[in-house]
């Protein structure tokens, strides 16, 4: 299959698409969100008299919620205003709209704070003062706490020849969407209508809903397009305080973050510390204990998904007889941490791929062959005791060694390679539905998510449409509806959408395929072979010995009431773990197992430190690769953004909780000039459970990258990185202790 | 602070502001103004590109610029570049190389490109030199692969 021009290009190259920050209604008043100046503080007064003596402008705080929020709602899980503490900077602890843009933002600064300023926990290092050299973290302000374990560990740790432990630190990156959060609110009668930039429609109205107090059928979320999310446009955030100004005034509210409010309220990800253990018998690791320790800011407790999650990724993707890791995250005086792109898997990654190379290093292995003799393969057991399935990890290793020994027949000197595996789980666990309706012209899909870039939305869905109606590509339409009008779908998040929206419009096109042979007459086992064809005059049935246009295969209701519609359904079901090997908290299975191998070759300037990618492979089990053009095109995306989390990309947290460079010109992003020329191979045969055996691919390509540079940096000089980013500084000192 | 008003030519029309602001930025004059709002609003500091307009064929940050210094002089914007030559051949460019995913920067770049190659005759540009006058334009999505591609493109395809 090819693939198909994208239908949102030429809307955007017009600059006609309407992103979040172009939403505008009459009478719109502009809201902007009143920041607490400290970290953390006891509220003694919050005063908006002040902001309210400027003209037109309305002012709401915690004392204003009960009047709000519908009489008996139950109090929000989430905090909407604090009433007693604030908890991190920047914190909302009001809310104020106003005609223009300039007065909300005067009025702001207007309402009077009055904190008394509390200790601030700024780093996980404060909290952890012995960690992580030896033994579990000294008692700590807890979110979560994770902890699994499997085999004869002290046997194997116990009876090794080597024991070889590591420390690796990571630090916060941001996923700086272009576009920031913004949204437009409106509310008539008990009806809530909230225009956003999200990419979960329904995860926001679920959001926003129990937030407020209202029922979700009293409340509308209608997507915009969205400007970039990666993870930051998965929750609620600005949404509930548009409605609540909107209920306010009276009157449609804007709200928008400027990039300092996104870079601190963004939901981004915070730093880490993650310590190796690896017992060693031979050449092979016979034991291994991992522990994690993230930051996650002022998340409540039990909310966090990320960091069973991610402790599961710190047990592969290697077969290992016995095994323990443990997770902690952190409460800190940070803001809420967030789901980055892949959410701290390219971190785990760099730590376990870097730990990996150096062990390979320390035995005299090559460091391909020592993953190859231990990487999981399609029936190995996880760490977690899960069944592999069908998995190219080994097979994209191979791949790679094979481009780094002919990179290395001509390399500079100064210059290093480095190779580095990775893995991901697409998430065909959450589930989803679609509509098709067939016109007697067009075919569309109705659905309610939105297209945030990758193509996954716009493109990725209706490739199995396609195929199982024999269209040509890009004949599909992808029609995008509000949550009151379109079928439930989970969310673009977890590289799930190609596989589980995408099965749900394929299950949809074999339920009208179904359909369309009874209208035609034909026996369930023939409308296999019927397929759908542009005519002269609209679609035709193409029966093989005949043709009939769709025009006369519809009823007059349906002519009249927009076409044929027809539903789909996909409800995934996950692999499943060995729970007895759980000893606290959850870890969660994997669904399709999507493996990659990163090659990398970097110059170094072992004067400066400073780091340049060169050329860079990337090979990747994608299982069926539906449309090579966007799969490539996620792929160079993920191995760009990988370059800015290795090499760049960092938030800078001061002990007072306070982001030090929230700004562009602070925070590196990579540019043209970071990003080298990019091979792109596909291994293929280890199909996924997606539409024609489709994996997801959104988040896979950013899971090797540190790692891939970090490996190449220690070829080029000699020494490890143990921090991201490898900026020139760490670099340089790490030079400097040769 | 002052009001007074401007007179600018917008894609090709002229355009008479009354009250503006001595602080008031072309990207809000455009965008909230005069309802062109393809060009779109990023960092509002100068460091993503995606707010991008040509002022008198050159590209510049809207972001940056004050609406009060524009008097008489002509903007182009998004909605004005399929009326340029070069523009056509960017934005045809950008579609053919699928260097569009969310879009949000796309704008910024085709400006920036289009002003580029129809400030520069073609036997005194080269692509290196497009992308390294590109650099102040941010993407996050492409991995800027796409967006070189269709640089070259452009470059071969501008009159």
């Amino acid at each position: 299959m090819s693939g198909a021009r994208r239908a949102d290009a030429p809307l955007k190259l017009r600059g006609a698409a309407a992103y979040g920050t172009d939403l505008a209604a009459e009478g719109m008043l502009w809201g902007a969100l009143v920041p607490s100046p400290i970290a953390h503080g006891r509220i003694r007064s919050i005063d908006l008299a002040p902001a309210r003596a400027l003209p037109g402008v309305v002012a709401i705080g915690a004392d204003d919620l009960a009047g709000l929020r519908p009489k008996g709602a139950p109090p929000s899980e989430t905090p909407i205003f604090p009433s007693e503490e604030v908890v991190y900077r920047a914190q909302p602890v009001a809310a104020v709209a106003a005609p223009t843009r300039a007065l909300a933002r005067e009025a702001a600064r207007r309402v009077r704070i009055d904190l008394e300023p509390l200790e601030v926990w700024g780093s996980i290092d404060d909290l952890l003062p012995e960690w992580p050299e030896d033994g579990a973290p000294r008692t700590g302000p807890l979110n979560a706490h994770v902890h699994a374990r499997h085999g004869d560990l002290e046997g194997a740790f116990g009876s090794a020849d080597l024991v070889f432990a590591e420390t690796y630190r990571t630090s916060g990156v941001h996923q700086v969407p272009l576009e920031p959060h913004a949204c437009l609110a409106w509310v008539d009668g008990d009806r809530w209508t909230v225009e956003t930039s999200t990419q979960t429609p329904f995860g926001c109205r679920e959001d926003v809903a129990s937030t407020l107090g209202i029922p979700e059928s009293q409340l509308v979320v209608n997507g915009s397009w969205v400007g970039g999310a990666f993870g930051a446009k998965g929750s609620a955030l600005l949404e509930p305080y548009a409605l609540l100004l909107a209920k306010a005034s009276g009157r449609p509210v804007k709200l928008q973050l400027s990039y300092p409010e996104e870079f601190q309220l963004g939901r981004s990800t915070l730093p880490s510390v993650i310590r190796i253990e690896s017992a060693v018998r031979g050449r092979t690791v016979v034991g291994r204990r991992v522990r994690l320790v993230l930051d996650t800011g002022a998340s409540l407790p039990g909310r966090d998904f990320t960091l069973g999650y991610s402790a599961g990724f710190l047990l592969g993707p290697y077969s290992i007889p016995a095994v323990e890791v443990e997770g902690y995250a952190l409460r800190t005086h940070k803001p809420p941490f967030g789901p980055h792109r892949a959410p701290f898997v390219p971190q785990c990654t760099f730590a376990i791929e870097s730990h990996t190379d150096h062990l390979a290093r320390r035995l005299g292995l090559d460091p391909v062959e020592f993953r190859r003799a231990s990487v999981w393969t399609e029936g190995s057991t996880t760490g977690l005791g899960q069944t592999v399935g069908p998995f190219g990890l080994d097979a994209a290793l191979a791949r790679a060694s094979a481009i780094a020994r002919a990179w290395r027949e001509h390399l500079p000197p100064g210059h290093g390679i480095g190779i580095a595996g990775g893995f991901w789980s697409t998430g065909t666990g959450a589930g989803g539905e679609a509509r098709l309706r067939l016109t007697p012209t067009e075919l569309w899909i109705e659905q309610g998510e939105r297209e945030i870039g990758s193509g996954s939305v716009i493109r990725g869905i209706a490739v199995g449409v396609e195929a199982t109606l024999g269209l040509p590509p890009g004949t599909v339409r992808v029609a995008f509806l509000d949550t009151a009008h379109a079928p439930f779908d989970s969310g673009v998040f977890g590289s799930r959408t190609v596989g589980a929206l995408g099965q749900a419009a394929e299950k949809a096109a074999e339920a009208l395929r179904a359909e369309l042979g009874r209208r035609c007459g034909r026996p369930e086992a023939e409308s296999a072979k019927l397929t759908l064809r542009p005519g002269p005059d609209g679609l035709e049935v193409d029966l093989g010995d005949r043709r009939r246009p769709v025009r006369e295969l519809l009823t007059a209701a349906e002519l009249a009431d927009g076409g044929l519609k027809v539903e789909g359904r996909h409800y995934g079901r996950s692999g499943t773990i060995d729970e007895r090997r759980v000893l606290e908290g959850s870890f969660h299975p994997f669904n399709d197992f999507v493996g990659a191998a990163h090659v990398a070759e970097v110059a170094v300037d072992p004067e400066i430190g400073s780091v340049e990618v060169v050329r860079y492979a990337a090979i990747h089990d994608a299982g069926r690769v539906v449309d090579p053009v966007t799969a490539r095109a996620g792929i160079e995306g993920g191995v760009a953004m990988g370059i800015g989390t290795a090499l760049l990309e960092e938030t800078q947290w001061g002990p007072d909780g306070r982001l030090e460079n929230p700004s562009l010109l602070d925070y590196r992003l990579p540019t043209l000039a970071e990003v080298p020329r990019l091979e792109v191979e596909f291994i293929e045969g280890f199909p996924g459970a997606g539409p024609r055996g489709a994996k997801g691919l959104g988040e896979p390509p950013i899971v090797p990258v540190p790692a891939a540079i970090a490996n190449a940096v220690f070829d080029a000089v000699g020494v490890p990185v143990f921090e991201l980013p490898m900026t020139s500084e760490r670099v340089a000192r790490a030079l400097k202790r040769l | 602070m002052s009001a007074v008003g401007a007179t600018l030519n917008v894609n090709g029309r002229p355009i008479s502001l009354a009250e503006v602001p001595d602080d008031e930025r072309l990207l809000d004059t455009l965008r909230w103004r005069l309802h062109l709002r393809g060009t779109k609003e990023g960092c509002r500091s100068g460091g993503c590109g995606a707010c991008t307009v040509l002022i008198d064929g050159r590209p510049t940050l809207s972001c940056l610029t004050l609406t009060r210094e524009l008097e008489g002089r002509g903007v182009t914007t998004i909605e004005g570049a399929p009326d340029l030559p070069a523009g056509r051949v960017v934005i045809s460019a950008f579609e053919t190389e699928g260097a569009v995913q969310c879009g949000y920067c796309t704008p910024g770049f085709v400006m920036a490109l289009t002003g580029l190659l129809g400030r520069t005759p073609p036997d005194r540009r080269s692509p290196e030199r497009l992308l390294r006058e590109l650099q102040g334009n941010l993407c996050r999505c492409t991995g800027y692969a796409a967006i070189a591609r269709a640089v070259e493109r452009a470059h071969r395809e501008a009159p």
